[in-house]
């Protein structure tokens, strides 16, 4: 009676006093916690092929604190693996963590198989990030790290959105660890994972591939230090290409998770591809002073404001213009007598440019300049935008407002460039160039459509633009400096510019001295749109030092020209034949 | 002797249906079991046809077809 009287004591004691500690221990027990990692959104060009993608691997990791003998372990593996015992027996025995090493990346189902029945052994999934592009859109599309944390281009601009958001599982396990039962009331939080958004672009791969070849020879061919290319719609200011020299392939940046691959790393490091100056897109951060690819700019500004007419001349000195307060200027090739605007463009003389620029005014030609996006940022949806150098007008003096007309004294970049004529060749509209068209969910609904803005108001009027494209600029390709870049099928108009580039030699720091421009270094740029009637592309091209020692010439209308020709050839042959 | 088979037979029925009971009990987690093993194989089988697509892709983008075809543009 005793005992059975102890015995029910007992059973009440652990039941009432001790229920909820037991029970909570047998749910820790028993609870086995399944974290769900998202899968990154898809990088799509605006005709849906995939330009980064993500998808599941198989991480083959050892224990080795549970593995007695590595040599054994190392032999099976090894058959298992098609790798080398010896490789595998240095991974074990040599880790620094007791608990994981990892043996092999992205392993194929059977390897997974098989190589988890080995004691010691586990198969871990993960997500593996694939370019399939390679360097096609590098500088566009960006690169992830080895934590799939986008570092550059779109891929850490929407980071947030590509990421999608991570989930958490929790359920009851049997002792062998296999899922019995979902936890609905657990005091811990169950959580779906969201896979991340798609990115649909703006660029298109075969528009992208026809700029980069055609840019890839003629960096080649003159040896310049780098190269940049861009193709626009002027109507919506969605960016259809975008390259920049030299690039890098974003599938091979992420260092070999395993040892024995060093070599592949070495070979790569030998390839530049991990030079950090390989991954700065310079279509965007590099500013430069453009030249005479601004002069339509400041041209159209002058006669929307009304300081200059189309048919008046204007005496550009012979050659040698002299003034207090301005100093010295003179011509690229050769002094000009009188000129109209038009023939001012198109011999792209300096005089006829200073001479506008002081009929306007620094007030004027800076508001101008402003209204057509310098000195500020452009917007675009990319990091590291540079946003060039445009001084205040207050700090002008009587050389900025001769100098900046043609194109020194003020920094730009070359999307601002492109924006900027994206404005003239539409008619004088306002754009901002983006690169992103929409934003999905993981079933194909947009969650974000980017649309083109509705066109009110301009920058210039509708008439300017249209007689500075259709007139003056379609005079350089046909008559001027830019007849490199006639096609046969299409009116092309443009722009030549050839830059000299600031000296940086002998200051602190590299930084120029203020004593004037580089020898033999300059910056040969082209812009050309087509056709002049109704533009649908505008396309820049420009190399930056290209080698002056070959003997092949230096100019935009020698170096740059034919590069913005063929590209615009393709492109409106491939535009034809798609959306005919 | 027929009542001695009548309890024979009882007992077999009620040791089945405690069985069965037991069974059943457990058919939920057997169910969520299975459920996890096809969910698991149908995102398996996703990631193959994901990793095709990329392979195909990788093979017909504008890069590839270029650098294929360049060799026979600069024979002709």
């Amino acid at each position: 009676m005793g005992a059975f009287l102890a015995l029910a004591g007992r059973c009440f004691y652990l039941q009432y006093s001790k229920g909820e500690h037991y029970i909570d221990a047998c749910i820790k027990q028993q609870q086995s916690f399944y974290p769900r990692k998202p899968q990154r959104g898809v990088i799509l060009d605006r005709r849906g092929r995939v330009l980064a993608a993500s998808n599941r691997i198989a991480i083959l990791f050892a224990e080795p604190r549970l593995i007695k003998d590595p040599k054994t372990t190392s032999n099976k593996l090894a058959e298992v693996l098609d790798m080398g015992a010896h490789e595998i027996c240095k991974l074990i025995t040599e880790s620094k963590n007791p608990g994981f090493v990892k043996i092999k990346a992205d392993a194929d189902e059977n390897q997974a198989s098989a190589a988890s029945k080995i004691y010691g052994v586990g198969v871990q999934y993960d997500w593996q990030r694939h370019y399939p592009m390679g360097r096609l859109a590098a500088h566009t599309v960006g690169f992830t790290s080895l934590d799939n944390r986008g570092l550059g281009g779109i891929e850490f601009q929407y980071d947030t959105e590509l990421s999608g958001q991570p989930g958490q599982s929790i359920f009851f396990a049997d002792v062998y660890r296999r899922p019995i039962c979902q936890i609905r009331n657990s005091k811990f939080e169950i959580r779906n994972s969201e896979d991340g958004c798609g990115i649909i672009l703006t660029i298109d791969a075969a528009i992208q591939e026809f700029a980069r070849a055609e840019l890839i020879k003629q960096h080649e061919s003159y040896e310049a230090e780098s190269a940049i290319a861009i193709v626009a719609e002027p109507s919506s200011g969605a960016i259809l290409a975008l390259v920049s020299l030299p690039d890098f392939d974003p599938s091979r940046l992420a260092p070999a998770p395993v040892a024995g691959a060093a070599s592949a790393i070495g070979a790569e490091a030998k390839n530049n591809d991990w030079d950090p100056d390989n991954f700065r897109n310079r279509a965007i951060t590099d500013q430069f002073e453009p030249g005479s690819i601004i002069k339509p700019i400041i041209a159209a500004i002058a006669l929307d404001a009304g300081v200059v007419n189309k048919h008046e001349k204007i005496f550009c000195e012979n050659g040698n213009y002299v003034g207090r307060g301005f100093g010295r200027i003179g011509e690229y090739r050769r002094g000009f007598g009188d000129l109209t605007l038009r023939e001012i463009l198109i011999e792209s003389s300096n005089i006829g440019m200073a001479k506008i620029g002081q009929r306007l005014g620094k007030d004027r030609l800076y508001e101008g300049l402003k209204f057509f996006g310098f000195g500020k940022k452009t917007g675009i949806d990319l990091p590291g935008e540079a946003e060039g150098q445009l001084r205040p007008a207050s700090q002008w003096t009587g050389y900025s407002v001769t100098r900046i007309p043609f194109g020194q004294e003020i920094s730009v970049t070359a999307i601002q460039l492109v924006q900027a004529f994206c404005i003239l060749a539409n008619g004088g509209h306002l754009v901002q160039p983006y690169l992103v068209k929409a934003t999905v969910d993981t079933k194909g609904q947009i969650v974000k459509l980017r649309r083109p803005p509705p066109a009110i108001g301009y920058v210039v009027e509708p008439q300017v633009a249209k007689w500075i494209i259709s007139d003056a600029l379609t005079g350089v390709v046909n008559e001027g400096t830019g007849n490199r870049a006639k096609l046969k099928d299409w009116q092309v108009f443009g722009k030549t510019g050839t830059a000299q580039i600031a000296n940086t030699a002998g200051g602190p720091l590299g930084l120029a001295q203020g004593r004037g421009y580089a020898e033999n270094a300059y910056i040969a740029s082209f812009v050309a749109s087509a056709p002049a009637e109704n533009p649908s592309v505008v396309v820049l091209v420009s190399l930056y030092k290209p080698n002056v020692k070959l003997g092949k010439g230096y100019t935009g209308g020698v170096v740059a020209a034919p590069v913005a020709a063929a590209i615009l050839e393709k492109t409106l042959n491939y535009l034809e034949k798609t959306y005919r | 002797m027929m009542s001695l088979f009548r309890f024979v037979f009882a007992v077999l029925c009620f040791t089945a249906i405690l069985v069965f009971a037991v069974y059943l009990r457990s058919a939920n987690h057997r169910i969520f079991y299975n459920l996890c093993t096809h969910r698991a194989e149908q995102s398996r089988l996703k990631q193959q046809l994901g990793n095709k697509q990329l392979q195909l892709e990788s093979l017909i983008n504008p890069a590839a077809i270029s650098q294929h075809l360049q060799p026979q543009i600069d024979t002709d």
